[in-house]
């Protein structure tokens, strides 16, 4: 038996429809239900639908074999395991943002930088040895700068429409391609080839 | 009020847990002493010096420090593997031993799920010895090891940190570049890797084959795959390796227990040729990692090749539990009860039932009722009067 973890809402949704066309009987998540757990009708999958950041802990713990999840996600949770396809879903990209006229704000030593990807915003700036002050949000990001709490944010784009409708620009894109990965435990990976493997092979050519 | 309280990531070991823990010793202790292997101990205090001023040098981070008396930094045994090595380049007069090791080390990093900061090892290390042949007695050896301790459904994951070499060196990469490029490989994370080979400016074929590293594995057909992506002499030289060891695993009938993957290179870099690890079912990390580091010595000041590979104890008993194969507890043959005035004979007895192989326990109280109540404790009762013993 397989188990998959993943990313509750719309990812879900997309990643089940790209499952069933590799075969997968992945109908049990169309289901309406407050199940924690479900299984597949033949009894060779299992799924858990979780909050997209618990998705790499349950994976690299080997509790789920699989899972869904947004590259942002991944490098912000930073757990050891393998990141096997790019499933092309969701695309967007990992940007600094903030007011356009204040765009040499991103020289000065401590830029107070708004974002609910923590680690990964530290570990950019640490990289570049510039030293910032990280203020973590847990929403609406764009508000901070408009409001003076931050200088700049630290955040996904897809069509930039919120940051225009407040004024604000994208300043520089830190990483592009943030899509839905496929992930899968170390272990699970080289114990579980048999089913794993022809799975992943499947899911290249639908992808392609 | 931390008074009752533990630090994070240490753990008291319960006596059910921690005969459990006993008995894979003895299990170990015995497969390593049937194969010729010495036992060693080194000092759980280290000067910080000796794992920071090598070329391997540990993540400061990552080790527990104190201060001596007279101001000098130390740490707590971060790694089995340096400290035998450190013995063997300093102590050993020949160079050339077969050791094994039952140890702790200290990791400070920041515990949870399968990490600890306190960590139980037992280990092998098998010093002054090169050559293909070595190297696969060594994977034979642990596929044994992790037989003895009971595990049923397991394999052992081999690389080489050669192929990964060989195949960076034509990136031209920095020292700090190619850590990252590692780390990212090491995760099988093609996107940030190339971001890094991209930012430094390696060339396309370089960068292919690079980024061709995480699809690296599978069955000894990979390594065929290998070969044919890199010119790297380096590289090549790897593979040629694993071919030879697998060929001499094959002869030996542990076919199926390998497999390969070349895009596995862990941050411990002391190792210098093949690596591997072993994987058990019902644990989402690994419970085994070793491989040959023959240069690591040099730096305690003398060349000795050796290979070697550590087993992770308290991850085995939880595969073994979740594999629904952990060491039954042996039963308590008998309580004696005595009355008063029949003390001495009842150690007599106790005595004679132990050097019998019995197990056995003394009561501390007296009387027939107590005799009684401790029905249940063990599979028999005897209780000692001044006229004889009887069973209860």
């Amino acid at each position: 038996m397989i188990y998959f973890a993943l990313s509750k809402g719309r990812l879900a949704a997309e990643s089940a429809a790209l499952l069933k066309k590799c075969g997968v009987d992945a109908s049990v998540l169309e289901s309406d239900t407050r199940k924690l757990v479900l299984t597949s009708a033949d009894g060779k999958y299992g799924f858990f639908l979780v909050k997209p950041s618990d998705v790499p802990t349950y994976v690299e713990a080997g509790v789920a074999d699989l899972g869904v999840v947004g590259k942002d996600t991944l490098m912000e949770e930073n757990k050891d395991l393998y990141e096997m396809l790019d499933l092309r879903l969701g695309e967007c990209r990992l940007c600094l943002a903030g007011f356009p006229a204040r765009k040499d704000a991103l020289t000065n030593p401590h830029l107070r930088v708004a974002t609910k990807y923590v680690n990964t915003a530290r570990r950019v700036f640490e990289e570049r040895g510039e030293e910032i002050e990280i203020i973590p949000l847990h929403g609406s990001i764009e508000l901070a700068p408009v409001t003076g709490l931050a200088d700049v944010i630290f955040d996904v784009v897809q069509t930039g429409s919120t940051l225009k409708a407040n004024g604000l620009a994208v300043l520089e894109e830190v990483f592009a391609g943030i899509t839905a990965r496929l992930v899968a435990n170390k272990v699970s990976l080289k114990l579980k080839s048999e089913e794993i493997l022809p799975l992943i092979g499947k899911l290249k050519e639908v992808i392609a | 009020m931390t008074i009752r309280k533990l630090p994070a990531g240490v753990q008291d070991m319960l006596p059910e847990e921690s005969r459990c823990l006993t008995v894979l010793r003895e299990r170990l202790g015995r497969v390593f002493a049937l194969n010729g292997y010495d036992t060693v101990a080194s000092a759980s205090l280290e000067y910080y010096d000796t794992y920071s001023d090598i070329r391997n040098a540990l993540p400061q981070e990552r080790m527990f420090k104190l201060t001596d008396t007279d101001g000098k930094l130390l740490v707590l045994r971060p790694d089995a593997t340096l400290a035998i090595s450190r013995i063997a380049a300093t102590k050993l007069a020949c160079g050339k031993a077969r050791l094994c090791y039952f140890t702790t080390k200290w990791d400070l990093q920041e515990a949870g799920g399968l990490s600890s900061r306190e960590i139980e090892q037992a280990g092998v290390e098998r010093l002054g010895e090169e050559g293909a042949f070595s190297d696969a007695q060594t994977i034979a050896f642990s596929i044994e090891c992790l037989k003895g301790t009971g595990l049923r459904d397991f394999i052992i994951d081999i690389g080489h940190v050669g192929y990964f070499k060989g195949v960076l060196e034509a990136c031209g990469l920095s020292e700090a570049d190619e850590e990252r490029v590692r780390a990212y490989i090491n995760r099988k994370d093609g996107l940030n890797a190339e971001r890094v080979l991209k930012r430094a400016g390696a060339a396309t074929d370089a960068l292919n084959t690079v980024l061709a590293l995480p699809a690296l594995y599978g069955g000894a057909e990979i390594l065929d795959r290998a070969e044919r992506l890199t010119d790297s002499a380096v590289a090549r030289e790897a593979v040629a390796r694993l071919k030879e060891i697998y060929a001499l695993l094959c002869d030996m009938g542990y076919e199926k227990y390998v497999c390969f993957d070349l895009g596995t290179v862990r941050r411990l870099s002391y190792y210098s040729g093949m690596v591997f690890e072993g994987l058990a079912k019902g644990l989402g990390a690994s419970v085994l990692s070793g491989g040959r580091y023959d240069n690591l010595a040099d730096d305690f000041g003398k060349h000795v090749p050796a290979v070697g590979f550590a087993l992770g104890l308290k991850r085995i008993l939880i595969a073994l539990e979740r594999q629904g194969n952990l060491p039954p507890a042996e039963p308590l043959e008998a309580v004696i009860v005595c009355e008063r005035g029949a003390e001495s004979a009842a150690y007599r007895e106790l005595l004679r039932l132990a050097a019998d192989g019995k197990r056995v326990r003394l009561s501390a109280e007296y009387g027939r009722a107590a005799a009684r109540a401790a029905k249940g404790e063990a599979e028999r009762v005897l209780f000692v009067t001044e006229k004889g013993i009887e069973e209860i």
